[in-house]
């Protein structure tokens, strides 16, 4: 049976996608509804299929590799395209397809206003597809063909309103930086078939110490290449500036795309790798180092955001860059778990973001929002159980699964301690931008010139996964108890294994108590300083002014690429175009012509065309060849 | 069955019978090209099922006599690399001249008669077992496309015509020289005055005449491909053709180029190939980057596609010269993936140009996504696919040929992939500036795809996502000939034995018994002359 599920689980969405695109007119919404939602759901129930099939089995034999049929076989290299079902695609799967039917579901409604409904469903069943095959994938081709799709499907949806120009920049930009970690994974695929000689995962994880050996320079360059790659599309320092910019898309596609599956790719394909990142431990080192720093750099961003989903795009580069610390340090089973409570409360802030934003036909800003916790009550729960949660505060998920991570790392040694300091720090930040969100757009009197129109309530349609969502991002964390049970630990263990070096209780306590602290006093100050209206916000915003502006400008990444690379490029292309080509390469063919054309009329006496010129080049070249030959005869 | 002799022969006899046709029976003549076209595609098809997968040489070889006396003979043949490019002519030349029954050229007959006999020229040049007959067909080619471009193309064709031809045609020269000084060459070797390629190869002329020889060829093919900085000739041609045949050139074309390292400049001059493979190479990377940065900065469509053609080019020729079997096996699947999707790319040019009128600058287009979305989605489509994204055909063929430059020469490998990035960069540049934001400059209904559009792009389209889900079904064919055609340049670069996976025979063969006069040749320079 696991030789067939994952095939079909495959192909639902991408049958779904290909029919919507081939429908000949615009389809009845209710047939574009049954199609998208009902794929994806399905595909969520055979997801769940194969899970109980895995779980009847013994741990060591829940790997199952089919291939549907050879690729390509050059040389010595074979590329199968082949699916590996095991503990790890499992789990990614549950979270792709179980968040996705939700948000899917959601969008029904979220939509319903948009002239372009069947593209809109058939771009996000093609995500479901691509993303699939990228945790599905056995080998690193495919996972490199997904992870290129899904960026196309993100390029697809950040552009859906191709009229904004914001829009049709910033899909541009994702796609362009997108390709810059594809080619990071390309290039650490060379390196892997070079010493390797395959892609297969079974076979390089088996081969890998030999063929590339502990600490060399070549799993070090295989390390950093592929984190080339994961840095792209899980935004990470400094490739993370598309991220933010990505906010243009649909807010369901934000939530889907955006928080809680796509960017955690980068996680999930580090934690694939882990077997090539033992051998490679500058590269995990490094690994760890940028998540610290961009978790840290992307929180102290996100509060001075004045767009909803700004300051949750920042907060997502933030959190992501804790499963990068858990990954890089080997917490393998802590980076997933996180990654799963975060899809959760992540997608429920975004939705009920979604919610809000529909139901002000499309404000988005902060400042045009106060007061709305009793206009919206099941935007307002979603978004006090996922601020909640993100901050860590218990017992919701977030708490369970970020504090694993700071307290697991603070036993790893120096580095550890380091990275982990920094984390503690970048909780207290997370609740103080989570909590400034919630405060200024549900607390505090309405905004000035109050609502015109009243905000509309939205239906269940849209409220239900809000609420599903929001029932998960409190309960999903106990699921692992520190110094409890450990279900996600145990079963990823025989795919990434567990970390030797194990925090004491009584240091997950203090870890526990310090970042709850952090997060209690972070909390009072968003409460004090945005809790009440906009004064006492302003007077210490004018004060802050010279640093509010760097966090404005994202600490000036943006302007530094534009400045430094961008620029520079083109003034070189605008060189070549103007100067290069016409004068060297367009004035050397024409000296070339111009002497062939007088040489010719000089010497010939069948001067009155091409054709006659060509006839007599030919034969003047016959006569070179014969003098030549005598020469060398001779 | 003489397959390869039909495919050159089916397409001259068309044209030929097209001239018989008057005038004012347009009809019947469209008829005659389609048909000629399509008996050439069929008999390729039929070929392509009886061909034997396991065989490195030459198979179905034809051979007639021509003139004895001089070493010719009518000589062709195919093996796995001539085999997807004779069917890549011979579809997209379909393809081509179907387009036409729906869009007729000034002059129809005419128009239809010369690309019937570029065709013909084309397939010569694929099959040719023999350099004189090659030679023929390289020249024989560039006659049909020079009246082409000259009658039938737009402003400043006389330029570009003189350009292209005279440009060309003196790397020709320098190659007709090398084919006379290889046969008198390989004579003082083997004691045999032959031109056929076969019997040319594993002759050691020695390190500087085997330079010089494949220096001789290689100024040809690099003009006709081109490499970077021979590509003069590109802007100008490509712009003042008919879309139809600017579609050719970079699709066909180009890939004679290309072929011909493969079929002759590798295997018979192995050393010189080996001595001039590192800047080759160079100037690929050299190519890729320049033609990216200036399809970036294009002002119009068409030089955008051009330019980008140059850079997969160089992709192509880098691959070629690693003298890596996987190398090979990409550029040999590259050459057919840069052939199907420049011609979508500039169908797709040549349907927005419909919308517009005619203008081709970039920035004056603008909209289509809203009015015309078919239009919109197979230009995705196909912008993608220009673009190599992973998942895409080319992108099988880019990543086999830098999975081969990378075990040889990894710093060359990792610049080409600044083109890569740039590749993504210009294209969506097209793709964007013109399918989104307000309607600009374009009709888009006039854009929206028509029947005689789907003619041209649903079997293009088909074919690549063929190749993308199932590379194999083309790479199965071509890995002996690819094999075999990199093993000697293989040997002299001194590669590791365990990527050599064809042994080359020396010629003459050591156990030769010597020809009478040979001994004269062996006496030392001083010795007593008879």
């Amino acid at each position: 049976m696991l030789s067939v599920l994952p095939w079909i689980v495959l192909a639902l969405p991408l049958v779904a996608c290909i029919v919507l695109m081939l429908w000949p007119t615009e389809p009845d919404r209710r047939i574009t509804r049954v199609i998208a939602v009902g794929s994806v759901a399905a595909a969520f129930a055979l997801v769940i299929a194969i899970f109980v099939d895995l779980l009847g089995r013994d741990a060591e034999e829940r790997t199952e590799v089919t291939t549907l049929w050879e690729w390509a076989a050059v040389g010595d290299l074979e590329i199968n395209l082949a699916l590996q079902v095991d503990q790890l695609s499992t789990f990614m799967m549950l979270i792709i397809t179980g968040v996705g039917s939700l948000i899917i579901f959601y969008s029904m409604e979220y939509m319903e206003e948009d002239r372009d409904y069947r593209r809109y469903f058939a771009e996000m069943t093609f995500f479901v597809f691509s993303m699939l095959l990228l945790v599905l994938a056995a080998n690193y081709l495919f996972l490199i063909v997904g992870w290129a799709f899904v960026g196309l499907a993100s390029y697809l949806l950040i552009g859906y309103y191709y009229d904004r120009p914001s829009a049709v920049a910033a899909s541009k930009k994702a796609f362009v930086v997108n390709v810059i970690g594809d080619v990071g994974m390309v290039l650490a695929a060379f390196l892997l078939i070079r010493d390797l000689g395959t892609l297969e995962y079974t076979e390089v994880f088996a081969t890998a110490e030999g063929g590339l050996g502990d600490g060399s320079t070549s799993a070090e360059a295989v390390g950093f290449l592929l984190f080339v790659g994961a840095a792209a599309k899980s935004a990470q320092i400094p490739l993370h500036t598309w991220l933010p910019d990505a906010m243009e898309g649909p807010t369901p596609v934000s939530a889907l795309i955006h928080a809680a599956t796509m960017v955690t790719a980068g996680v999930y394909m580090v934690a694939r790798s882990n077997a090539l990142y033992e051998l490679a431990p500058y590269a995990a080192g490094t690994i760890a180092v940028v998540g610290a720093i961009t978790l840290f750099m992307a929180a102290t961003i996100a509060t001075v955001q004045d767009d909803i989903k700004r300051v949750l795009a920042w907060s997502t580069v933030s959190q992501i860059g804790y499963m990068m610390v858990a990954a890089g340090l080997g917490l393998y089973g802590a980076a997933m778990f996180h990654m799963m409570t975060h899809a959760f409360f992540k997608a429920c802030l975004f939705l009920s973001a979604g919610i809000v934003i529909h139901a002000m036909l499309g404000e988005q800003s902060l400042d045009r929002m106060g007061n709305l916790r009793g206009r919206l009550r099941a935007a307002f729960v979603g978004m006090l159980v996922g601020a909640l949660a993100i901050s860590g505060i218990p017992p919701f998920s977030g708490f369970f699964s970020k504090d694993e991570i700071l307290a697991y790392a603070l036993a790893q040694g120096t580095l550890g301690v380091i990275v982990g300091i920094v984390g503690i720090l970048g909780a207290g930040l997370t609740a103080f931008y989570m909590f400034r969100l919630v405060f200024r757009a549900f607390y505090g009197p309405d905004p000035d010139g109050g609502y015109n129109p009243e905000p509309h309530v939205t239906t269940w349609v849209m409220a239900a996964p809000v609420l599903i969502l929001a029932f998960l991002a409190t309960f999903a964390g106990w699921i692992q108890v520190p110094q409890g049970w450990k279900l996600v630990d145990d079963w990823l263990d025989p795919v990434v294994g567990t970390p030797d070096l194990k925090p004491s209780l009584g240091l997950e306590a203090a870890t526990s108590l310090v970042s709850v602290a952090l997060c209690v006093v972070a909390i009072g100050v968003a409460w004090w300083l945005f809790g009440h209206g906009s004064e006492r916000r302003l007077a210490h915003a004018k004060t802050l002014a010279r640093y509010r502006e760097v966090l404005h400008q994202g600490y000036y990444f943006d302007w530094a690429f534009e400045k430094f690379l961008i620029e520079p490029g083109r003034q070189v292309g605008a060189f070549l175009r103007d100067f290069m080509e016409p004068a060297a390469i367009q004035g050397s063919i024409r000296s070339t012509v111009v002497a062939t054309l007088e040489t010719a009329r000089g010497l010939s006496f069948l001067q009155a065309g091409l054709v006659r010129l060509y006839v007599f080049t030919m034969i003047a070249g016959l006569a070179i060849v014969g003098v030549i030959f005598i020469l060398v005869g001779t | 069955m003489p397959y390869v002799t039909l495919m050159i022969v089916i397409p001259l006899a068309a044209a030929l019978l097209l001239l018989a046709v008057p005038e004012d029976r347009v009809d019947v003549a469209k008829a005659l090209a389609v048909l000629g076209a399509l008996a050439t595609v069929v008999v390729g098809a039929v070929m392509v099922a009886d061909f034997d997968r396991s065989e490195g040489g030459l198979q179905f070889v034809d051979r007639q006599n021509w003139a004895d006396q001089v070493g010719l003979e009518w000589i062709v043949g195919v093996d796995g690399i001539s085999l997807w490019l004779l069917m890549l002519t011979a579809g997209l030349f379909l393809v081509a001249i179907a387009s036409l029954v729906w869009k007729t050229p000034n002059r129809p007959i005419a128009f239809l008669a010369l690309l019937l006999l570029g065709e013909a020229g084309l397939m010569g040049v694929f099959a040719a077992g023999n350099l004189v007959l090659f030679y023929v067909f390289w020249e024989a080619m560039l006659i049909p496309f020079y009246f082409l471009i000259g009658m039938w193309g737009g402003q400043r064709r006389a330029i570009a015509t003189t350009k292209f031809v005279i440009y060309t045609m003196l790397g020709s020269l320098l190659m007709l020289v090398a084919i006379v000084a290889t046969a008198f060459s390989a004579q003082d070797v083997t004691g045999q005055f032959t031109f056929e390629i076969a019997e040319l190869k594993g002759i050691d002329f020695g390190g500087t005449t085997s330079t010089l020889l494949f220096l001789g060829f290689a100024v040809a093919f690099v003009i006709k491909l081109p490499l970077w900085p021979f590509h003069g000739w590109l802007p100008d041609a490509y712009v003042a053709a008919p879309i139809v045949v600017t579609g050719l050139l970079a699709a066909v074309m180009s890939k004679a180029g290309a072929y011909g390292f493969l079929r002759i400049g590798l295997p018979l001059f192995p050393e010189g190939a080996d001595k001039l493979a590192l800047a080759i190479g160079i100037l690929s990377v050299i190519g890729i980057v320049y033609g990216s940065l200036l399809a970036w900065r294009a002002h119009t469509m068409r030089l955008l596609v051009g330019y980008s053609s140059l850079a997969h080019l160089g992709f192509i020729l880098l691959g070629i010269v690693a003298f890596d079997v996987q190398a090979g096996q990409g550029a040999v699947l590259q050459m057919v993936n840069h052939g199907i999707v420049v011609v979508a790319a500039f169908t797709i040019v040549g349907v927005i140009m419909r919308g517009t009128g005619g203008d081709e600058v970039i920035d004056d287009v603008g909209g289509l996504a809203a009015r015309a979305p078919r239009l919109t989605w197979v230009f995705l489509v196909v912008a993608m696919a220009s673009l190599a994204i992973p998942g895409s055909n080319s992108f099988v063929g880019e990543f086999f040929i830098l999975t081969g430059v990378f075990r040889q020469h990894i710093v060359l490998a990792v610049l080409a992939t600044i083109g890569i990035v740039y590749a993504a960069v210009y294209m969506l540049r097209l793709y964007q500036t013109s399918t989104a934001l307000r309607e600009k400059g374009v009709d888009a209904r006039r854009a929206e795809l028509r029947t005689v559009d789907y003619v041209t792009l649903a079997p293009v389209l088909i074919v690549m996502f063929l190749i993308a889900l199932w590379p194999m079904s083309l790479m199965g064919a071509t890995e002996a000939s690819v094999e075999e055609a990199i093993a000697p340049a293989q040997i002299a670069a001194e590669r590791p034995a365990d990527q050599i996976a064809v042994e080359v025979e020396p010629n003459p063969p050591p156990e030769a018994v010597p020809l009478p006069g040979d001994e004269a040749d062996t006496l030392p320079e001083d010795g007593a002359t008879p």
